[in-house]
């Protein structure tokens, strides 16, 4: 029990937010579904890794977009999630 | 002499019939923990979840942390949980679940609960 440290308010929100975003999913088709949790899982693994746990602005900015994004998903009308990545030059 | 008697033959209690004493099985289930085939199915969706070789062994304490797990992964895991076992899982207890013994308990207890609502 004790192993696990607590874990603070922002990371509870995150973890939040991941949990909805997946529960959103679970509305969606079957193909549709594997393709939205595959993006969603690869996003906050990324931005777990590359944003430092201190840079409070950012990851309560991703938040906040996230909320939004959770917001657009959830509605029925919406059927899918795609993305893109810029290529950095 | 007693409690090794008991110790030798947990299946004993294990077995009952699922209907058959309610009184008794409610009072046995907080000695001894989840069903063996509970855990069976956890570890399987555990497994599965964090793609794990078949080679690593997963005993009912193995930890998610030491199976490689962070935080976000315990999410995908107890999401997978709470579809296998059609339940679910409040966020409070889900940051409490860092075993598989730990999911394997409170799985039942949420079963058991769901059971005579049913």
């Amino acid at each position: 029990m004790a192993s696990r440290p607590k874990l603070s308010g922002l990371q509870k929100q995150v973890l939040g937010l991941y949990r909805g975003f997946l529960r959103a999913a679970r509305s969606k088709g079957p193909e549709e579904r594997q393709r939205i949790e595959s993006i969603v899982s690869a996003e906050f693994h990324q931005n777990s890794k590359n944003i430092d746990r201190k840079n409070f602005l950012q990851i309560e900015y991703l938040l906040r977009r996230g909320k939004k994004q959770l917001d657009q998903l959830k509605s029925p009308d919406t059927v899918g999630l795609s993305s893109f990545t810029f290529s950095q030059q | 002499m007693a409690t090794q008697r008991l110790s030798s033959a947990p299946f004993v209690s294990v077995g009952l019939p699922k209907k058959g004493f309610p009184s008794l099985r409610s009072s046995r289930l907080r000695i001894c923990a989840a069903k063996a085939e509970t855990v069976d199915k956890v570890c399987e969706i555990v497994r599965k979840q964090l793609a794990l070789s078949s080679e690593t062994s997963l005993t009912p304490s193995s930890a998610f942390a030491d199976l490689g797990a962070d935080s976000l992964d315990t999410v995908e895991i107890v999401m997978g949980l709470e579809e296998a076992f059609d339940i679910t899982v409040e966020e409070e207890n889900s940051q409490n679940i860092t075993t598989i013994q730990e999911a394997a308990d409170l799985i039942d207890k949420l079963v058991d609960k769901k059971a005579p609502a049913a």
